[in-house]
């Protein structure tokens, strides 16, 4: 029990630190993790729909989508609105966190706008009741529970899964009357989506050049700088965000980018794969479990390493994914427990990024990493002229990969100027 | 021992309960507490720093927060602050840290009937197990009157739909003394007694749950209850 207002949280202090950076130095992590390594991700859905919380190692947070029926902004009067707020007071007890203007609440609040509102990732045209009169107003409040590190993903994690859980009533306008259809009468609908993002989390180290994915609390705070990238399902940049007092190479980024990349598409499959396990459950037993799950000795059901274990095999063989993993998850309850614990610790590598070269590892890493950047930033091009057509406007949020290139050259100089 | 524990006991009365202490991992004590399908995440750090304008040097400053799951907090979670606060100031022993601060923070997990009580045993195990020093343990009971006139005790969400009135009473260990009576709805007097019976004999059950949970917890292997009801014949 500490009697100072600032409850000293891990990572703060010099020696604390100086003792992180030389054990990244030499590639160690407290936890005995790898440096490109993430903790288990696990999802418990709550009864009410739009309730989920999400836990990484000690990070809990949970999400809860509400809504309303409001009037829409003058600047766009069909769309619905979407408001999202990040609670790190209460239970997490973090330093400083009774201040109005917390850093650190100010910046996971921008990043889930940007991440979420900005790149415009709910079709919010579709939540349009009425043109400048009724729309609906979607609200996303996350509540940090404990944290341990790594508060953006969780967040964006929580964020992505409470909305693609959520269902809103049905509702018609007739004669200027609005009527909202109650469970009984209509079905609940979901919400649309145009693309599916989540984050990465990297720290960065004045001692080392590797960056450390996914931190806990002390190596977080020890951190010189955080990068968080995000990704959608489709591998495209949403969200970018480096700060610090660490000089990066852009190239640090870059790898950086192309792991989170992978990283982002595997979550997203996890989430939807975990969303899918749990309408079943709802079908099949009329009494809803709910958050008392959590309360639950045993291991978690939606547990990332649980429901993607089945994912590498089936790479390989090129079956029709989605047949071959339904049928996985079906059998998944009876089967699962000690076979997948052992599965789980023998073959690591296959899920990790260990290396940090994208596909195509060779002879010297600068070579083969400007070639592979070069071919998939062309790629990446290739792919987004051609959804060009099908996604419309909204290229302008994301980052495209001529930008790319810009920034490599202007950063290069820069750098190089600091060495 | 194990950081999570649970223990399934089975009411005639009250809805299943289960607990799970310290859940996490930056407070003194915290407890994740259902009954039945309401759920309710509760935290206590004590005696910490406290602010000039709150220093008292004859007790410890209580600081107590509930937190709804959707929204911001508003006059209704404030209200339920308030309600929590007055048995908490009731049972903490505050004369022993003074110039320092308890600070408790309840956030609702899921809310399926009873927040109201559910919030107020899951603070009372928080404290306990976070070792806060209390003058003695309170259990909170909530119970209606249905509209057939049937007083139906921790009732579920589907239950409370059509409720004529609704009372939350919370009772101390040591004598049984009311801490809290908040009510809503009307009654007649004679129901009003009744259901405060009532209560008063479900807080026993609660009781025995956080004895035999916190001795589980602390290793404890023997059957807590066994023990004191001896230890209580032999005194007589």
């Amino acid at each position: 029990m500490f009697m100072n207002a600032n409850l000293f949280e891990p990572g703060k202090s010099k020696p604390e630190r100086v003792f992180v950076q030389s054990a990244a130095k030499q590639n160690t992590r407290f936890d005995g993790r790898k440096t490109s390594e993430f903790r288990d991700v696990k999802l418990n859905f709550g009864a009410d729909w739009g309730t989920v919380t999400v836990s990484m190692g000690d990070t809990m947070v949970l999400a809860q989508v509400s809504y309303d029926i409001g009037t829409p902004t003058s600047a766009r009067p069909n769309e619905g609105t979407l408001h999202l707020n990040v609670d790190i007071k209460g239970v997490s007890y973090l330093d400083e966190a009774q201040a109005t203007y917390d850093q650190r609440s100010l910046t996971l609040n921008s990043l889930l706008e940007r991440t979420f509102r900005s790149s415009r990732c709910l079709d919010l045209e579709s939540l349009c009741i009425a043109v400048e009169q009724h729309v609906w107003c979607v609200r996303v409040d996350i509540n940090v529970l404990n944290h341990d590190g790594n508060l953006y993903d969780a967040s964006t994690i929580a964020t992505l899964a409470a909305l693609m859980h959520f269902r809103r009533p049905d509702v018609s306008y007739i004669d200027d009357q609005i009527r909202t259809y109650s469970e009984r009468e209509r079905e609940l609908m979901p919400l649309l989506f145009l693309h599916y993002p989540v984050s990465v989390t990297y720290c960065v180290y004045k001692s080392t050049p590797q960056p450390l994915v996914d931190p806990t609390l002390l190596e977080e705070n020890a951190a010189d700088s955080i990068i968080v990238l995000s990704f959608n399902s489709y591998q495209e940049l949403c969200t970018l965000n480096a700060g610090g007092t660490a000089p990066t190479n852009v190239r640090t980024i870059m790898q950086c980018a192309h792991s989170a990349a992978r990283r982002s598409k595997a979550l997203v499959q996890f989430v939807r794969k975990a969303l899918e396990l749990d309408m079943e459950k709802r079908q099949q037993s009329k009494h809803v479990a709910g958050l008392i799950d959590l309360l639950d000795g045993s291991l978690s059901k939606f547990s990332f390493k649980r429901l993607m274990e089945q994912e590498q095999p089936m790479e390989v063989d090129a079956v029709q994914p989605s047949q071959a993993s339904r049928a996985e998850s079906e059998q998944k309850p009876e089967k699962m427990t000690i076979e997948e614990q052992s599965q789980a610790g023998q073959k690591p590598a296959v899920k990790d990024d260990s290396s940090w070269l994208p596909e195509g590892n060779d002879v010297t890493q600068e070579q083969q990493n400007t070639e592979q950047i070069v071919k998939e930033n062309a790629a990446k091009n290739t792919k987004a002229t051609k959804s060009k057509p099908n996604r419309g406007k909204n290229k302008a949020g994301k980052k495209q990969a001529a930008a790319k290139k810009q920034n490599q050259s202007d950063s290069e100089e820069e750098a190089t100027h600091i060495i | 021992m194990g950081k999570s524990d649970t223990e399934e006991v089975a009411k005639d009365k009250l809805r299943l309960m289960k607990c799970k202490f310290n859940p996490l991992s930056r407070c003194d004590g915290s407890v994740m507490y259902s009954q039945g399908a309401t759920v309710v995440i509760a935290a206590v750090m004590g005696p910490i720093e406290v602010k000039t304008q709150s220093l008292s040097i004859e007790c410890s400053y209580l600081e107590c927060n509930y937190r709804p799951k959707a929204g911001l907090p508003q006059v209704k979670e404030r209200i339920r602050e308030a309600a929590i606060r007055d048995v908490l100031e009731l049972a903490l022993l505050s004369e022993i840290y003074p110039r320092s601060k308890m600070s408790v923070q309840i956030q609702e997990l899921e809310d399926r009937g009873s927040i109201d009580a559910c919030a107020l045993n899951a603070a009372c195990l928080s404290m306990l197990i976070g070792g806060l020093p209390l003058k003695y343990s309170f259990a909170a009971v909530h119970c209606i009157i249905n509209e057939e006139g049937e007083f139906i005790v921790d009732p579920e969400l589907s239950e409370t739909v059509h409720q004529q009135a609704s009372f939350t009473f919370a009772f101390d260990s040591v004598d049984g003394n009311l801490l809290l009576v908040q009510t809503k709805g009307s009654f007649k007097i004679a129901q009003f007694n009744d259901i405060e019976c009532i209560c008063r004999a479900a807080s026993a059950d609660i009781f025995a749950f956080y004895r035999s949970n916190i001795g589980k917890y602390h290793g404890r292997s023997d059957d807590v209850l066994s023990v004191t009801s001896k230890e209580a014949t032999m005194e007589m």
